[in-house]
């Protein structure tokens, strides 16, 4: 089953949802003005469904736009963007009668060159894990894709020297941050005055001190949706580094995130038989 | 125009040759993306058609820039710009840069500190052979083969060479030092048809006050897929908004200029508490009205240039263009 199938059901469960009343918007996906490009839309009249898109350019998160909102949302959500919903509502973030969820079977997005969307090459999530209406891809299953790129080195130097050649290149725009669903605190750290995390000029020593901030303040709650590393106007990829620590906690605490609702977040609980690895200083096999 | 041109490859060894004298800035590839950036002997200058996605305005207003030092009772200004040669400023970036001009140089202040990068850096700009995606600098009054705010003007001719003019006495003093560039010519005059192609301007009405704009059309609605990123302001060529940050170490302060942008909820963040820029809506409104109402009321040009880097790389798709030609069409 195409994009263009679905894109017709997308439609049509769009329209009947404003033409009921069910909901009050809907957020999905519309042509950008660049070529090709496909843009967050968001619309409350049945009509208006008509300009939905749904194809291989629909790459931006959309989850991030329900935060705050106060109205019954319908959201046309890939299976990452349900995962962000899925925390959301782990977090508190949301209640569960303020969103219908369109969930879509996702068959990869693509960047304007035609190669795989940052996260999409090594998903593994590509049926909804939650949803009100779905609308299937049968020739969709949720097969892990090949892993992305090389392997982080083993060795401390060379890491090191991996995370600061790619700061080289980012201008502390936080677009990143604006970017990810899981950043929705009132005022980011980066952005206190008290403590100032931030030195004056934006040398490497600040740009490692956002980067591990923001790194450690996703754990366990990163949804891989790629949308952090596809924003950066400046080509910074740090994703590798924040996907090295949901590996770290799906492997410690068998948690990967957004998949289901009735979940703990996994960093604010505590187990008896919780690897001590999972501490500062732990031991692997303890 | 028979002798007015020059090949990339003899280009691209003058530009590394005068590096023993000046820093040289051109387009570079740096990853993913193609940016301006110092080259050396052995760099790879990009000699395409693309266009950087960040603007070349760090060389005039960096991003970060030590203005004083305070020392013992004793104020420093640093005002010492290098030597420079920017290559690869298009028409829409060079235009942009009289806008800069006009800010901080033709007002009521006068900055010592852009005028010295400003007086210290020479100009080789570049035509556009094809608009790419998201520009409009046509419909900004701009032409995209042509500027005479810069020194030398290339076009590229399609192959492997350049058509060259001057356009000020520093360039032609350049070119007057290399064998091979030392006959080129300023352009023929060229007539106001020529510059201006007819295309709708996109525009707003500066006779009216900024009140009347605040609630012309939705603001909220028009701005609500924004995520208040602010990447639009930093790579675009005009934005100039800046912040002040001292810092004090070892019995010494440095007072830094650092980029801002009206974009970030800080911005206009009293010490009360109180923030009369709510919201993307509000920011938003603003980053319009500043460049296509402020500006030219105070200073007679419009700050946007059209070159659409912002609407390139707003992770959001959002559209300057758009917006104003929405406003456009309900304007009295
Ligand atoms: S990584 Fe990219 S998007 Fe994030 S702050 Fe740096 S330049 Fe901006
Ligand atoms: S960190 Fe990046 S990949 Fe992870 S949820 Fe945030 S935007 Fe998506
Ligand atoms: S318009 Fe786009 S680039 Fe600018 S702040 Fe909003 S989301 Fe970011
Ligand atoms: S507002 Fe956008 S299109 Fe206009 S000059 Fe700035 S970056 Fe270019």
């Amino acid at each position: 089953m195409s994009f263009e199938i679905q894109k017709e059901k997308i439609k049509q469960i769009c329209r009947e949802l404003l033409e009921k009343g069910e909901v009050d918007v809907i957020i999905g996906y519309t042509a950008g003005e660049i070529e090709g490009t496909r843009i967050p839309y968001i619309f409350s009249k049945p009509e208006e469904a008509d300009k939905l898109e749904w194809d291989e350019r629909c790459t931006p998160n959309l989850c991030t736009y329900l935060h705050g909102r106060k109205d019954k949302v319908g959201i046309v959500a890939k299976p990452c963007d349900v995962r962000g919903i899925v925390n959301y509502l782990v977090e508190s973030q949301l209640k569960k009668d303020k969103v219908y969820i369109i969930g879509v079977d996702c068959a990869g997005m693509k960047d304007d060159q035609g190669n795989p969307s940052p996260g999409c090459g090594e998903c593994s999530v590509k049926q909804p894990p939650l949803y009100d209406m779905r609308v299937e891809n049968p020739d969709v299953t949720n097969e892990k894709g090949a892993p992305p790129e090389a392997a982080d080195p083993a060795d401390l130097m060379e890491k090191l020297e991996r995370f600061q050649n790619e700061l080289q290149k980012c201008i502390l725009c936080y677009s990143c941050r604006q970017a990810c669903y899981g950043c929705y605190c009132q005022v980011c750290f980066m952005d206190r005055g008290v403590p100032n995390w931030q030195p004056a000029t934006p040398d490497l020593g600040a740009k490692m001190v956002y980067h591990l901030g923001r790194a450690m303040h996703l754990s366990g709650r990163c949804v891989e949706c790629g949308a952090c590393e596809r924003t950066c106007a400046s080509g910074v990829n740090i994703r590798y580094l924040i996907k090295e620590i949901s590996d770290f906690i799906e492997k410690t605490y068998g948690y990967k995130t957004g998949l289901d609702a009735e979940d703990q977040p996994v960093m604010t609980t505590y187990a008896f038989d919780d690897k001590e690895i999972g501490f500062l200083g732990g031991d692997a096999d303890a | 125009m028979r002798n007015q041109i020059i090949t990339k490859e003899f280009l691209s060894a003058m530009l590394k040759s005068l590096t023993k004298d000046y820093r040289v800035v051109a387009p570079v590839r740096n990853g993913k993306v193609l940016e301006f950036m110092g080259i050396s002997g052995d760099t790879e200058i990009v000699m395409n058609d693309e266009i950087p996605y960040k603007s070349a305005k760090d060389c005039f207003f960096p991003q970060v820039e030590k203005l004083l030092t305070f020392k013992d009772g004793e104020v420093a200004a640093n005002i010492n710009a290098e030597k420079t040669i920017i290559f690869g400023m298009k028409p829409c970036d060079a235009e942009a840069l009289r806008v800069l001009r006009e800010v901080f140089l033709a007002g009521q202040y006068q900055d010592p500190f852009f005028q010295s990068h400003f007086e210290n850096t020479l100009i080789i700009a570049v035509g556009c052979v094809r608009e790419k995606p998201g520009c409009f600098c046509a419909e900004r009054g701009i032409d995209k083969s042509f500027t005479d705010f810069c020194d030398i003007l290339l076009n590229d001719e399609g192959g492997e060479e350049y058509t060259v003019v001057y356009l000020s006495e520093k360039g032609m003093d350049l070119l007057g030092r290399f064998e091979e560039t030392k006959h080129i010519l300023p352009p023929p005059e060229r007539k106001a048809a020529e510059t201006a192609p007819e295309v709708k301007k996109v525009e707003l009405n500066q006779e009216l006050d900024e009140t009347a704009y605040f609630d012309i059309i939705d603001w909220g609605k028009a701005t609500e897929i924004c995520q208040g990123c602010g990447i639009c302001t930093f790579i675009c060529p005009t934005c100039h908004c800046f912040d002040l940050k001292d810092v004090s170490m070892q019995g010494a302060t440095d007072r830094f200029r650092c980029w801002d942008s009206c974009m970030y909820p800080k911005f206009t963040l009293h010490a009360s508490g109180h923030n009369p820029r709510a919201s993307t809506k509000e920011r938003y409104r603003q980053r319009v009205l500043h460049k296509y109402l402020y500006v030219p009321q105070n200073f007679g040009c419009t700050a946007c240039t059209g070159c659409g880097r912002c609407i390139r790389s707003c992770p959001a798709g959002m559209s300057i263009r758009k917006v104003v030609e929405e406003v456009m069409e309900v304007q009295p």
